[in-house]
């Protein structure tokens, strides 16, 4: 593990700001633990959920008297119970995630550490269980399943520590291992650049399958979206190390940008068709605003 | 077309070096990226145009040889062979004569369009085509020998100005011929002028310019003292009409800078007229006279004539006799003649310089020997041609009117009692004789010439003969003296310019011609010739003797440089008049040099339009 520069501390007031957000899912997930979030779970919370016929050894506390009166027929009443829910953070450490445009300048890699662990306090705060695990071409070791705004601190040690690069992003065989280690569905937040070869399709749609609700926090940096470069240049892959002559001229900037915002219009219109949350979020932008606002207006938080 | 620095060609080696470059990558920045998936998906569609890009590569590198090319070319100094041959020696001959002042339709003088000519092939002097100028005018004149160094030619030429002079170009190329006797390689005359070519030599090109034009010119304007009154003078004027229109204006005549008379004019095409103005007093001005017309025509400077008055200079004459009534009345009625008398006792030889003419009447001194003798003589009777014998009653056979002791003297009536019998000596290097009157085999009269020395013989006695009854008698005796004083008397009052004045001992004359005495500048610093002087420019020039001060008046009065009909039609010359016929007249390489720089801007333009690459 290798120890980062990056101070991933966030002063009091901000914590308090965070706990005020509420982590919303659109579905509801089966818990192990009571917790402040529906689940699909019938249970003993006051909160009526639906009808079904009595069947034998049916506790008979929960028969509808007055449907018995009206109907004579044996209903039995549900209630829903309110369960903790499952949110893991799959943070890309791949070298284009650690790639920064300008000298001194945050990392794509140290955004998306701060937002995960900026959720991972909300989703603490909430009394839901959080893990965070880091991926480039495989999924790497994971932080281990907290609960409760105790186990923050442990979150933000594994954050701290960041695995050496392993390798170019390769989403679906990173998300496969996922899918297969992960025990409950639940919340996922996928941060990454999605600049995976392979594309990042496969892989999306196979968290879908596994019936987890998926969040795809794209973090670019600015010099992504608008490349100032110009003239004769011998371009190095951050991932590969490959070198590509360009001659590059405002006509081939302009076709860039236009191969570029057809990359980010493609995985957004897929997160939509597919029921995945997407937000782009700028290593530029001040990490305070990207969790407060872009997060928000991602409806990921309310 | 010829190149003057063919070395230049050696660079040649250079186009595979350049061409090498061209292969050669360039040293690109290395710049990493999060990832290429973009980049070389871009480049995958450019690489679709990769056809366009190879052109692209390929015009810049069409550029850049061209470029190199025009470079290269302007290096070796191309010529075309009009104007040098490889090792050429080229005479230029400027014509400088009067005519050249003419001035064409387009304002611009022959002239100034001959110094642009001779500009041109100046341009293309090096040190395989040296260029020596030549001009041409009375006489040939060397203004630049040869040389390679362009400026200096062309200072040169800036320098030439056009005479007032008139002559002909044979002079100046047998001038030139001379010049590029001594050189090797080829030679070459080139004669710039307003005239057709006349000569048939090969190696001669000549260069014609200017229009044909009408023109009115004075071609004569002098002045002389009336005989009968030599303190009065007349003038005389003529004009001609070199053109095919009839002309008319008015010629003013100035005296000492003040408008004296105008008289109108009519002159039929090629017509000539004479004017004369009468009765001109002697004054004690400078004696400037001035003739002008009032017509704008081609050539102004044959519009105005100058002349100076003849002064009027007493002879100073001693007369050596024992008494001769009617000689000694005679000199005393002539106001120009001022005498002294002397009785042949008192006489020696030696006293004759002291005088203009010395009169000796029947007194010839013992052992005068005309081979030592000084000064001008008029012997009467006794001649040092005379035998001892006499001739009775001789009659006048022949005279000759055209002498100048004859001039309008008629002796066929006059009756002469005796005569002594001269004999017209043989002429020797020396002196030479003459007879305008005599009685057949007879001479009457004798007229010696010897450099500036003159001496006439009268073998008869005035007193036996009835000529001091006759009105020939003071005509005779006032031509003889006259014509004894010489050149004393006649000073030079007038010449052509481009004539070589031969100036007496002590004679100096100032360089520079006077035109008006408001607007001209003292001749205080002016420089002086002596001994023989050429003027060049019409206008009054100042002689100086010691105290004694003399006009000299300069004027052109040729026909041929006033008759301008005769020029050569250049219609292909009218080019010159554009704003870019300088340009023109530049040598190649410059042009080359040009074109090379205009595409080197444009493929920059293109370069950074991203065109080329």
């Amino acid at each position: 593990m290798q120890q980062t520069s990056d101070d991933l501390l966030f002063d009091s007031q901000f914590l308090a700001k965070l706990e005020q957000l509420y982590l919303l899912s659109r579905k509801i997930f089966r818990g192990q633990h009571r917790a402040e979030r529906k689940s699909k779970q019938i249970g003993s919370s006051l909160e009526f959920a639906d009808y079904r016929n009595y069947t034998s050894g049916d506790d008979l506390r929960t028969i509808d008297w007055n449907i018995y009166g009206r109907l004579d027929r044996l209903f039995v009443k549900l209630f829903e119970e309110e369960q903790d829910l499952p949110v893991y953070f799959l943070v890309d450490a791949s070298a284009s995630m650690r790639w920064s445009s300008r000298e001194n300048a945050l990392t794509k890699l140290a955004q998306a550490r701060r937002v995960a662990a900026s959720l991972a306090y909300i989703a603490l705060a909430n009394l839901d269980r959080v893990n965070v695990f880091y991926f480039s071409s495989v999924l790497g070791a994971d932080a281990g399943m907290a609960r409760g705004k105790s186990q923050f601190h442990k979150l933000l040690e594994f954050l701290k520590h960041v695995p050496a690069a392993n390798g170019a992003t390769q989403l679906l065989p990173a998300l496969r291992a996922f899918a297969q280690r992960a025990k409950r569905r639940g919340l996922v937040f996928v941060l990454s650049d999605f600049f995976d070869p392979d594309g990042y399709d496969e892989a999306l749609r196979l968290m879908r399958y596994h019936q987890f609700d998926v969040h795809a926090i794209q973090v670019l940096d600015p010099a992504e979206h608008d490349p100032q470069l110009r003239g004769d240049l011998r371009l190095i892959d951050a991932e590969s190390n490959a070198p590509l002559e360009v001659t590059s001229d405002d006509a081939l900037l302009r076709r860039y940008r236009t191969e570029f915002g057809g990359f980010l219009r493609g995985l957004e219109e897929f997160c939509i068709a597919h029921q995945i949350g997407y937000v782009q979020a700028s290593s530029a932008v001040a990490f305070e605003d990207l969790v407060l606002r872009v997060l928000r207006d991602g409806v990921i938080i309310r | 077309m010829t190149f003057l620095n063919p070395l230049a060609f050696g660079f040649l080696g250079a186009v595979p070096l350049i061409v090498l470059l061209y292969l050669l990558k360039v040293k690109r920045r290395t710049a990493p990226v999060s990832t290429l998936m973009f980049w070389q998906r871009v480049l995958e569609e450019n690489r679709r145009r990769a056809l366009f890009h190879r052109l692209r590569q390929l015009l810049s590198l069409l550029f850049h040889l061209l470029i190199f090319t025009l470079i290269l070319l302007a290096l070796s100094k191309p010529e075309l062979a009009r104007f040098v041959r490889t090792g050429t020696s080229t005479v230029l001959v400027l014509d400088t004569r009067a005519r050249m002042q003419a001035v064409e339709s387009d304002g611009e003088s022959r002239f100034t369009k001959a110094k642009r000519e001779l500009n041109a092939f100046a341009r293309h002097a090096s040190a395989q085509n040296a260029v020596a100028i030549l001009t041409a005018a009375a006489g040939a004149q060397v203004a630049a020998p040869f040389s390679d160094d362009e400026k200096a030619l062309q200072q040169i030429i800036a320098k030439l100005e056009p005479t007032d002079a008139s002559g002909d170009l044979n002079d100046a190329i047998k001038l030139a011929n001379e010049l590029l006797a001594s050189r090797s390689g080829e030679k070459r005359i080139v004669v710039v002028t307003d005239s057709k070519s006349t000569n048939p030599d090969p190696k001669i090109d000549f260069i014609s310019i200017g229009e044909s034009h009408e023109n009115i010119a004075i071609t004569r304007f002098a002045a002389r003292p009336l005989l009968n009154s030599p303190q009065t003078s007349e003038v005389l004027l003529e004009l001609h009409n070199f053109g095919n229109k009839p002309a008319h204006g008015n010629v003013e005549l100035y005296f000492d800078d003040a408008l004296l008379d105008v008289k109108p004019f009519d002159l039929a095409p090629d017509a000539h007229r004479v004017e004369i103005f009468p009765w001109l007093p002697q004054t004690n001005g400078r004696g400037w006279l001035r003739a002008r017309l009032d017509v704008k025509d081609a050539l102004a400077t044959d519009n105005e004539a100058f002349a100076v008055l003849p002064a009027f200079v007493q002879k100073h004459v001693l007369l050596v006799t024992r008494g001769n009534w009617f000689i000694e009345k005679m000199l005393e009625a002539d106001d120009t003649t001022k005498f002294e008398l002397l009785t042949p006792d008192a006489f020696t030889p030696e006293m004759a310089k002291d005088f203009d003419a010395v009169i000796l009447d029947n007194a010839l001194p013992n052992g005068f020997d005309l081979g030592t003798a000084r000064g001008n003589f008029l012997f009467v009777k006794q001649t040092p041609f005379t035998a001892n014998e006499m001739l009775d009653q001789p009659l006048v056979s022949d005279s000759d009117s055209r002498a100048p002791l004859m001039r309008l003297v008629a002796l066929q009536n006059v009756t002469f009692l005796r005569s002594s019998k001269m004999t017209l000596p043989a002429g020797s290097d020396a002196w030479k004789f003459d007879a305008p009157l005599r009685s057949f085999e007879n001479p009457l009269i004798i007229s010696g010439v010897r450099g500036n020395q003159r001496i006439a013989a009268f073998a008869f006695d005035i007193a036996e003969t009835d000529l001091p009854l006759r009105v020939a008698f003071p005509l005779l005796m006032s031509n003889t003296l006259q014509w004894l004083a010489g050149e004393k008397q006649n000073s030079i009052g007038s010449v052509r310019a481009g004539e070589t004045l031969t100036l007496e001992n002590g004679q100096r004359v100032f360089t520079k011609p006077q035109k008006n005495t408001k607007t001209d500048t003292p001749l205080v610093n002016a420089k002086m010739v002596s001994g023989a002087f050429q003027p060049m420019k019409n206008g009054w020039y100042l002689a100086r003797n010691g105290d004694a001060v003399s006009w000299t008046a300069v004027n052109t009065f040729s026909e041929n440089e006033s008759d301008l009909r005769a020029a050569t039609v250049a219609a292909k010359r009218a080019s010159h008049t554009s704003p870019f016929a300088k340009f023109a007249s530049w040598p190649i390489w410059t042009d080359l040099a040009l074109a090379a720089f205009v595409l080197f801007t444009l493929e920059w333009w293109l370069f950074h339009r991203r065109f080329t690459e």
